[in-house]
């Protein structure tokens, strides 16, 4: 055995050595640093999971809701935005559940927050509502015209639409969807079953915009008005503007 | 909340198309840009001091212990970016307590330790081992015991323990080749196995940052040789900076083959990725990747090298070209990580938007703490050179 021993080279001795405590240092360490709930449920501490459970909560989740808004939940279950979740536009609001006089959750109330899935993007599917926000009634705040908790878009009278989709779809989303095609077009039953024959009326005059649009028409104050007398007095209003959608001059 | 509003803001006005809510910022950022570029440095210097010992390369000699030391120096350094990524850094010992076999990430401590400690150590150990003892016993003071201490308090410089150490130093030079190769494709393995981002999943990865690895390698040892000569006041020895010109020239040959391969690929392939990756290298990657990492690290070196072989040029001239091809390929492999890791997170995995990269200056993951990263192995390989002078004269007769 001595012998032996002689035999191996001094190198491979000092080596081993040195090998023997790197692999007893290993051994201990692990031995010492490994936490005693290690492995028991899986490839993690089995304690953490209730240091997640004993996070402080943020999310009450919808229906927490229920309990007290039951008629503005029953509301926007039946709606569109049906499977959206409450806190997605409210916020977190734990703390509303618990202390609803002292926390109150936010309530969107401009025109950033809903464009974050309705601005126009080509990528979203197709039938999903969008918008071009900056031409979409520019002035206004989305709740203005749209309900949230039941937010199905306002619609052109449906008879029109069947046969022109295009101009209803850019109606709809012009400052001008609030008004009625028939308030501009006069079109008598026979133009649906012979459209070419029975045409719809166009105004005729400048009267007709400046109903609306004359400095002295009375209506909102966010009407743009024009002076009917220096307002290229020789043309038509739709000669230059679209009715349909006039925002896109 | 509000922090974050703000330093979110100015990236989603740079974002294009349609991107997923958690891909506006990068979650990998210049720091693990930095990690597989030194990695790639030690298995590169590694590979070249090889060259002296497995393939016999003798005009290499003057750079083989230069070699080594450069590799030890970028390997302890190299898992400080990874360190500094981390949220909590002093939980890092837990991946190699609790090891987990089926994660790629957590096995790279082993593979690491095995790098450092059966290779670069050992093979170090062998080749500096006589002439340590002989260190030892002139020295006095802290000198004396640091010699002994890495000598493992060893005596025997017989003849019969000299050829022992010799063999020895070839063995694990033999061993550390595939363990060289190991550790680099390893962090190409890393990224080629992500198979959800096309920019990433080839099967090709681990052997193009291999390569890619090999190159910068040789790069930097001769850039360190080229200034830690004359600052020493020695002469350049041309002979060996032409054969280490030469091994860099045909390892690059080897890298472009193998990165145009990985292209032609890909575009022949044509998955559903391929119109925004073409989008993104025309756009997001032209000037990193095309300008940079492909005509100035690439294109240019080569020619460069290539015409000063072609014709007989005078020594200096020679020293110069070669001095600033490695230069440049130093800024083409930094660069080719960059397209790596910052690229493959820039694109959607919607296929249809592309995000920006905003790299911040201060804090761990800052411009500064990377170029305080990068510093370390600069520092660190010149305490190595105090403790284990690589050069000829300090080797004892």
């Amino acid at each position: 055995m001595k012998n032996f021993l002689q035999k191996i080279p001094e190198q491979v001795k000092r080596l081993s050595v040195l090998l023997l405590v790197v692999v007893i240092v290993f051994i201990v360490a692990t031995s010492l640093l490994t936490p005693k709930d290690f492995g028991l449920v899986g490839h993690y501490r089995a304690g953490a999971i209730q240091n997640n459970a004993d996070k402080k909560m943020q999310y009450a989740g919808q229906e927490v809701c229920a309990d007290c808004h039951d008629d503005i939940w029953k509301t926007k279950n039946s709606g569109y935005h049906k499977n959206l979740s409450c806190e997605v536009c409210h916020g977190p609001s734990f703390n509303h559940v618990n202390e609803p006089d002292q926390f109150k959750p936010e309530k969107p109330r401009d025109r950033i927050f809903c464009p974050v899935c309705h601005e126009f993007n080509p990528s979203r599917p197709t039938g999903f509502p969008q918008i071009l926000s900056a031409s979409h009634n520019p002035r206004r705040i989305c709740v203005t015209c749209h309900n949230p908790h039941n937010p199905t878009p306002p619609q052109t009278p449906k008879e029109c639409s069947a046969c022109h989709a295009e101009i209803s779809s850019a109606k709809s989303v012009s400052s001008h969807m609030d008004i009625p095609c028939t308030k501009c077009h006069e079109a008598s039953e026979k133009h649906k079953l012979r459209p070419r024959e029975y045409l719809p009326t166009k105004p005729a005059n400048r009267e007709f915009c400046g109903q609306c649009h004359s400095q002295d028409a009375k209506g909102d104050e966010f009407i743009p008005r024009i002076s009917m007398a220096t307002h290229e007095p020789r043309y038509v209003c739709w000669q230059c503007h679209y009715p349909h959608l006039p925002e896109a001059l | 909340m509000e922090e974050l509003i703000q330093h979110l803001t100015p990236i989603l006005k740079e974002v294009w198309g349609y991107i997923f809510p958690n891909e506006i910022e990068l979650h990998w950022g210049i720091l693990i840009v930095l990690y597989p570029y030194l990695t790639g440095l030690v298995a590169g210097a590694f590979i070249l001091a090889s060259l002296v010992k497995v393939f016999n390369v003798k005009e290499l000699q003057p750079t083989y212990r230069l070699a080594m030391l450069t590799a030890m120096a970028f390997l302890i350094v190299a898992p400080l970016p990874l360190l500094a990524h981390l949220g909590h850094p002093e939980k890092a010992y837990e991946i190699l307590i609790t090891p987990n076999s089926t994660s790629a990430m957590a096995m790279f401590g082993f593979v690491y330790a095995w790098y450092l400690m059966a290779v670069l150590c050992l093979e170090i150990w062998f080749e500096y081992r006589r002439d340590i003892i002989l260190w030892a016993q002139k020295e006095t003071g802290i000198k004396k015991w640091i010699h002994k201490i890495i000598s493992l308090f060893s005596k025997d410089i017989s003849e019969k323990a000299l050829h022992f150490d010799k063999k020895w130093v070839k063995i694990v030079t033999i061993i550390g080749i595939p363990s060289a190769f190991l550790l680099h494709g390893y962090v190409g393995f890393i990224f080629g196995s992500i198979k959800a981002n096309p920019w990433w999943s080839s099967v090709l990865m681990p052997i193009v940052f291999l390569f890619s690895a090999i190159v910068s390698g040789i790069a930097m040892v001769l850039i360190l040789y080229m200034i830690i000569t004359p600052v020493r006041g020695k002469q350049l020895d041309i002979l060996c900076l032409d054969k280490l010109a030469s091994y860099l020239f045909y390892v690059m040959i080897i890298d472009f083959s193998l990165e145009a391969l990985d292209f032609v690929h890909r575009v022949y392939e044509s998955e559903e990725s391929i119109k925004i990756l073409a989008y993104l290298v025309s756009n997001k990657l032209f000037i990193s990747l095309v300008v940079i990492q492909l005509f100035m690290g690439m294109l240019i070196p080569l020619a460069m090298i290539a015409l000063i072989k072609i014709m007989k040029s005078p020594p200096d001239l020679k020293k110069m070209v070669y001095f600033i091809s490695a230069i440049l390929v130093q800024v083409g492999i930094f660069s080719t990580r960059w397209n790596i890791v910052i690229g493959g997170q820039l694109f959607s995995k919607s296929f249809r938007g592309l995000t920006v990269y905003k790299i911040t200056f201060f804090g761990l993951e800052g411009f500064f703490a990377s170029v305080i990263v990068f510093c370390l192995p600069f520092i660190l390989l010149y305490i190595l050179t105090k403790i284990l002078p690589p050069w000829e004269e300090a080797r004892n007769p």
